[in-house]
């Protein structure tokens, strides 16, 4: 396989939990609500994933339990968010903390012998598998990685601004009060995409789990969930750009492994570094123009004046 | 027939606020049904109680007969009540088609949307663009989409708070028209306002709040002006300051400020001042000006018309992307806000609670926070200073309080008002004062205490710019008055000249000179 062949295979498999687990936090912002803990709900969800598939001996059983783990753990940042009102920055690093030790401790109390789960084995797609360089990157993917594929199109079409249920979102980003006032449920939307977050991410944290390494290694995300978070600035909050943030922090990712082949030689600590760098300058060269919703991160409440 | 709306023992408390008390309301269906009161009468409350923004402590109301309590907007508008906010509900970020397209919770599809639209223009003459961003909308075409909006919901009730205040003089009439025409296809129209004018040309009936109770209802022709008057300030109008009566409507415009024949030495120079937008035209578009010494010059104008910019960018809490400001020729244009008041700028800021005062801190500190240095000893804080000082100021500018160390939040908002006036007349030199709607939610009192400051300022020589919605307080304080318009200052007009009234209402609408 050519250098460039590996970067793109790399880059693709790499992108693939950022593509689902930013499309569904860009959802949520677009709503108002942002969610720094994507990355510990990606984290729970590889977790809950290994542990299932290890115990049942089942991928798709390791599925269901990463979501169920996901939803529950998204079902406790909304009510923190969204019913309690608390900040969302810091009740968002606080479950990633929460999520990074107890993984971190549950896999040394469960995995004792081995830490390979059963996972989901690519399927190459007929065909379209046989293009040179880019065939067997992009469709030589497991079941889970054309649905999360296929979620993360869905979700840009469906809530984009020309659907009903798009619009009622921004409207409700952007202007909670307003929107409340228009007879939109503002909180049971907002409480619903913090939900979808939470299916995105466990399906992210899945991905990596059971479709990317088989197994769970300590802290396997390493910053992904934050890189999904990076792509939504990045994308200033489109659908099109930010997927197209993921695909660069993807291959930014898999630039490390594949410098060598391309006869650059960095010491290992700057290539592991570059892409969370990059996501620094992408995401500070655009945040001076950024188009953030006007409502993000700011709690609804309809009788707080007088 | 049963009324459309009926309110029995109505009572709403805030905190430690009565804000509505033993209130009775009834509202028949085809009639325009006005609802009048100062400032902080319990108008607004009124209408989210009705609206189901805020739920009622006490009391029943009836909706057509039934029985009804609208736990949020929704059910209001699920059981046919719409609402023309003040502030408006519009989502700037979106075009009008969106923003109407929210109205039927995102349901409609656009091409229902646009004949439906088309009804509704034809029925009650209100034009709107479904393509442009609501952002770029002038206030007086914001407010028709706003109707619009509600009127797609087809509703039995239709409640106004406060539409005019942020209109011109021909806006308002046509909106009176429009209240009028919806309440003749049958459908009940709750009006609030605190202008008696309006009251008289688009009112069936009418009920009077003061202080969060009824002081009085019934039908328009059942009362004289005068009357309405007292019920609403408890005053006779006979008695009640000239400015405050205009300001009601009660009367013509009283007499006008003569503008004085010895202007001062020029003390400010705005030269070509541009603010650019990310969206649409220019907010400021080449701002021209010169204020002269003991010289007091108003800002009218429709909201939105890049008054407030103004007041930012002389104020440093906006940069200019071009143009000069100057005061006693230095070049302020980007200087920090501390230079500013080094160099004699004082600033009464359009919204006292987020720029003009720290409401968790005291009066003593709010009052000298931008002089700590003068109350230092020993490098600490001399606190006995500061109080002694500021219960001097207390006790000068009327302001009631519990005492200079009472937290502001304790204050009403007339009173901390006159706490940022003391304040900025407090500068010395105290060169230029900018004044920013300075009365805007005061009561009467707090008006007249206000508006005396400002022209003692003035008096004593410093160059005065008021900005301000209220044409009758413009007229009467004032020495020239220019109008603010997309971005542009044109005038001047005489408040003493013949017509000024009219000529003003002209300009805010954009007609040449």
């Amino acid at each position: 396989m050519s250098a460039f062949a590996e970067l793109v295979d790399g880059g693709v498999r790499l992108a693939i939990p950022l593509l689902v687990a930013s499309a569904g936090e860009l959802v949520s912002e677009r709503a108002g609500v942002l969610n720094m803990s994507v990355e510990g709900i990606m984290l729970t969800g590889a977790f809950a994933g290994a542990v299932g598939a290890h115990t049942t001996g089942s991928a798709s059983a390791g599925l269901l339990c990463a979501l169920v783990a996901g939803l529950l753990a998204a079902a406790l940042q909304a009510v923190l968010s969204v019913t309690l009102r608390a900040d969302q920055i810091v009740t968002g690093v606080a479950a990633n903390a929460l999520a990074l030790g107890a993984t971190t401790y549950g896999a040394r109390l469960y995995f004792t012998e081995g830490r390979t789960v059963p996972g989901f084995d690519p399927v190459a797609l007929p065909l379209l598998s046989d293009i040179p360089v880019i065939g067997p990157a992009l469709f030589d993917q497991s079941v889970l990685g054309y649905g999360c594929v296929l979620l993360t199109v869905l979700l840009a079409v469906l809530f984009g601004r020309r659907t009903g249920f798009g619009l009622a979102v921004t409207a409700i980003g952007a202007d909670a009060e307003t929107a409340d006032r228009s007879g939109l449920p503002v909180n049971a939307v907002r409480f619903g995409a913090v939900l979808l977050v939470g299916v995105t991410s466990a399906l992210a944290g899945a991905h990596l789990a059971l479709a990317d390494v088989h197994a769970f290694t300590d802290n396997l995300t390493a910053g992904a969930g934050y890189l999904a978070v990076a792509a939504v600035i990045a994308g200033r909050w489109r659908a099109w750009p930010t997927l197209a943030a993921c695909a660069f922090f993807g291959l930014a990712q898999a630039l490390q492994f594949a410098a060598p082949a391309f006869g650059i030689h960095l010491p290992t600590a700057v290539l592991v570094m570059s892409p969370y760098l990059l996501a620094v300058v992408a995401v500070s060269g655009l945040v001076g123009a950024s188009r953030a919703p006007a409502g993000l991160t700011r709690p609804f409440a309809r009788e707080a004046r007088a | 027939m049963e009324p459309a709306l009926e309110l029995t023992g109505v009572g709403k408390t805030f905190g430690e606020v009565r804000a509505l008390d033993a209130v009775d309301l009834t509202v028949r269906a085809g009639e325009v049904h006005c609802v009048l009161g100062e400032n902080g009468a319990g108008k607004s409350t009124l209408c989210n109680l009705v609206f189901g923004s805020a739920a009622l402590d006490e009391g029943e109301m009836r909706l057509y007969g039934a029985p009804y309590r609208p736990r949020r907007p929704a059910e209001a508008l699920r059981l046919g009540v719409a609402m023309v906010h003040q502030h408006f509900s519009l989502v700037p970020e979106l075009t009008v088609g969106e923003n109407l397209l929210l109205a039927e919770r995102a349901r409609l599809r656009p091409p229902d949307l646009t004949g439906r639209v088309k009804a509704i223009e034809e029925e009650y003459g209100l034009a709107v663009d479904l393509a442009a961003p609501v952002a770029g909308l002038p206030v007086g075409e914001r407010q028709s989409v706003e109707i619009v909006k509600c009127l797609l919901r087809d509703p039995r009730l239709l409640l106004l708070d406060e539409p005019t205040a942020v209109l011109g003089p021909a806006e308002v009439r046509a909106l009176l028209a429009t209240c009028r025409r919806v309440a003749e296809t049958g459908r009940a129209v709750v009006l609030v306002t605190h202008k008696l004018g309006e009251v008289e040309r688009a009112g069936d009936a009418a009920t009077v709040l003061r202080g969060g109770k009824v002081a009085g209802s019934g039908p328009l022709a059942g009362f004289s002006r005068d009357e309405l008057v007292r019920l609403m300030v408890g005053r006779e109008l006979a008695d009640l300051d000239p400015l405050l009566a205009a300001g009601l409507d009660a009367t013509e415009a009283p007499a006008p400020r003569t503008p004085r024949e010895t202007a001062g030495e020029p003390v400010a120079r705005l030269r070509g001042l541009r603010l650019r937008s990310d969206h649409g035209p220019d907010v400021l578009d080449g701002v021209d000006l010169e204020l002269r010494a003991g010289e007091i010059v108003g800002v009218a104008g429709v909201e939105g018309n890049g008054q407030s910019e103004l007041v930012a960018v002389l104020s440093g809490a906006l940069s200019a992307d071009e143009g000069v400001f100057e005061l006693d020729g230095v070049d302020l244009t980007r200087a920090a806000p501390a230079v500013r008041t080094a160099a004699g700028l004082g600033v009464i800021p359009e919204d006292r609670h987020h720029e003009g005062c720290v409401t968790g801190m005291s009066v003593a500190e709010n009052l000298f926070l931008g002089r700590l240095r003068e109350f230092r000893r020993f490098g600490l804080l001399d606190r006995k200073a500061m109080r002694a000082g500021a219960a001097r100021a207390v006790a000068e500018h009327g302001i009631r309080a519990s005492g200079p160390d009472a937290p502001l939040h304790t204050l009403s908002g007339g009173n901390q008002q006159k706490v940022v006036v003391a304040r900025e007349l407090a500068l010395d030199p105290l060169r230029l004062l900018i004044a920013a709607q300075p009365t805007r939610g005061l009561d009467i009192g707090a008006v007249d205490a206000v508006l005396t400051r400002v022209r003692d300022a003035a008096a004593r020589g410093a160059a005065v710019l008021v900005v301000s919605s209220e044409l009758a307080e413009l007229l009467t304080l004032c020495d020239r008055v220019m109008v603010a318009y997309r971005g542009r200052l044109l005038g001047p007009v005489a408040p003493d000249a013949p017509g000024a009234r009219d000529e003003i209402g002209k300009l805010m609408l954009g007609a040449a000179t």
